[in-house]
């Protein structure tokens, strides 16, 4: 599980995060949902340390993450995998060495358990017969599966996922939402993902937290949200006439 | 004031990337391949241009020297000091940082605006020494052997050209190069290349890490890189000469 308390960011006088306090549950897909430029990615990147809070504090399963070391923190990011925006796989390596690189860092395996290792992630997102290629020479859903395996590679209790599923077509967007769900259900991993797509959230929101200019403004389950009076929530999933039409009919 | 800000940056950068290696292997590893991006690549343009400003300079020493009060080994002389203070050192210097280190600010740039930079810290590896420490060794390990071909090349230039175009012969081009040869200035020289392979790798290196934005940005990275390489290369150049050569 992971908490964040009153958690606030400013960039420059521009407050982009105020008071965020909520928890991620283990083995649940955690979606932070919310319009572009609201915050969802400057929230994700604070939880990493990637940006360092103003304010609050931040617990994987109790550990106080604001008030560690960088040495304390880079032991824990060996349990944090992490999906981004465009995949960010490492383009001038191949597939198969994307998904080793954190083995042939962290790891003191031999090469023969490296591949093993490889080959185990890259069956779990369903890539066969790719292994030589360089990203540039795959497909954007490919990408987004490799990057889940390399997430994978090192067996993380934590996953982070920014909008895993941004620049795909709707049925390979489910495909991956659902792949995450599964990794995350049978791994038992605490998993976050940013989206602002209500597909995901109806395929596999079991927690959601919608954020609104940088503030917490509900939270809840897939199926809570249909029936949500909040205005501004509303507001972003009814932008969507399609979600319109759902909420008259149930 | 945004000036005093890069500067601080910029060493700050260095401390990162002067940190301690966490996997001497893959460093190494790493070390070998821009080795290869970085130095061998850039062979075959540095004959290229020797060959060239080897014959063209032979051609104009002979020129301005075909006063008959000169020594005709004035001319040979003339092309061997010009290469081995100036040309094979600075110029080429000028000339590599539109190649390497335009080369260095987009790959590290467009790593950065496309998260891989990120990706990397989020491993826990350190991202600054892991991409640019095995660049800075590169470049400043391959420079002066780059500094000695491009030596070696534009007096060939000069060998071929100025006999073929008839403005001197052979042997009084020969005896004019190893006229009067002052071994230090190649001592000198490769000191400086020293300096300017750590200032190609190191200073667009800098404007790649800390880009922001997305492709446009990097392009404009790239060319705010190479001029502020050339210009420092060139006040870098001042003071070592005023330092060493006077
Ligand atoms: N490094 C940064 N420096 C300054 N402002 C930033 C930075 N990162 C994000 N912001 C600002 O924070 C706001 C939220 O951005 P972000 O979290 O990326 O939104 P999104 O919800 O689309 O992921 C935006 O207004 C953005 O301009
Ligand atoms: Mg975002």
């Amino acid at each position: 599980m992971i908490e964040t308390r009153n958690i606030s960011k400013s960039f420059g006088g521009q407050q982009v995060l105020k008071n965020v306090t909520t928890a991620f549950q283990k083995g649940k897909t955690n979606l932070i949902i919310g319009r572009s430029g609201s915050g969802k990615t400057v929230l994700l990147k604070c939880i990493l340390g990637l940006h360092e809070v103003d304010e609050g504090e931040i617990f994987y399963d109790g550990r106080d993450f604001t008030k560690m070391n960088e040495k304390s923190r880079k032991k824990l990011r060996q349990e944090i995998g992490m999906v981004f925006q465009g995949g960010a796989l490492f383009d001038s390596l191949t597939v198969e060495e994307n998904v080793q690189f954190p083995l042939d860092f962290f790891t003191t395996q031999t090469p023969k358990e490296k591949e093993e290792r490889v080959n185990f992630c890259l069956e779990h997102v369903n890539i066969s017969n790719a292994n030589n290629l360089y990203p540039s020479e795959i497909s954007g859903g490919m990408q987004k599966r490799v990057a889940i395996a390399r997430a994978i590679a090192l067996n993380p209790r934590y996953l982070f996922c920014d909008e895993p599923n941004s620049g795909l077509d709707p049925e390979t967007a489910t495909v991956i939402d659902k792949l995450i769900q599964e990794i995350t259900k049978e791994f038992n991993i605490t998993t976050i993902i940013n989206t602002h797509d209500m597909n995901s959230v109806i395929e596999i929101g079991e927690s959601v937290l919608f954020i609104s200019n940088g503030e917490k403004c509900w939270e809840g389950t897939k199926d809570e949200i249909l029936k949500t009076n909040n205005k501004t929530l509303n507001e972003f999933i009814f932008a969507n006439k399609l979600y319109a039409k759902l909420k008259e009919s149930s | 004031m945004k000036f005093l800000y890069n500067i601080g940056r910029y060493f700050a950068m260095l401390g990162k990337v002067f940190s301690k290696p966490e996997k001497t292997r893959l460093y190494i590893r790493q070390l070998f391949y821009e080795i290869e991006s970085l130095g061998i690549d850039s062979v075959g343009i540095i004959i290229v241009l020797s060959l060239f400003v080897g014959g063209i300079m032979t051609i104009q020493y002979a020129y301005s020297m075909s006063n008959p009060i000169y020594p005709v080994e004035l001319i040979g002389l003339g092309t061997r000091d010009t290469l081995l203070l100036e040309f094979s050192s600075t110029i080429m210097a000028l000339i590599m940082a539109g190649k390497i280190g335009s080369n260095i600010t987009s790959e590290i740039g467009s790593m950065k605006v496309t998260e891989q930079i990120d990706s990397l810290e989020i491993m826990g590896v350190n991202s600054a020494s892991y991409l640019i420490l095995p660049k800075i060794i590169a470049v400043v390990f391959i420079f002066p052997f780059l500094y000695v071909l491009s030596v070696f090349f534009g007096l060939i230039g000069g060998l071929i050209t100025g006999p073929a175009v008839g403005v001197i012969t052979m042997p009084d081009y020969i005896s004019g190069i190893i006229w009067l040869f002052e071994p230090y200035y190649v001592t000198f020289s490769i000191i400086k290349s020293l300096f300017f392979g750590f200032i190609i790798a190191s200073v667009p290196a800098y404007f790649g890490y800390y880009v922001q934005g997305g492709a446009l940005e990097v392009g404009k990275a790239s060319t705010k890189a190479v001029v502020n390489t050339n210009i420092l290369i060139l006040l870098t150049d001042l003071i070592l000469t005023r330092l060493l050569l006077t």
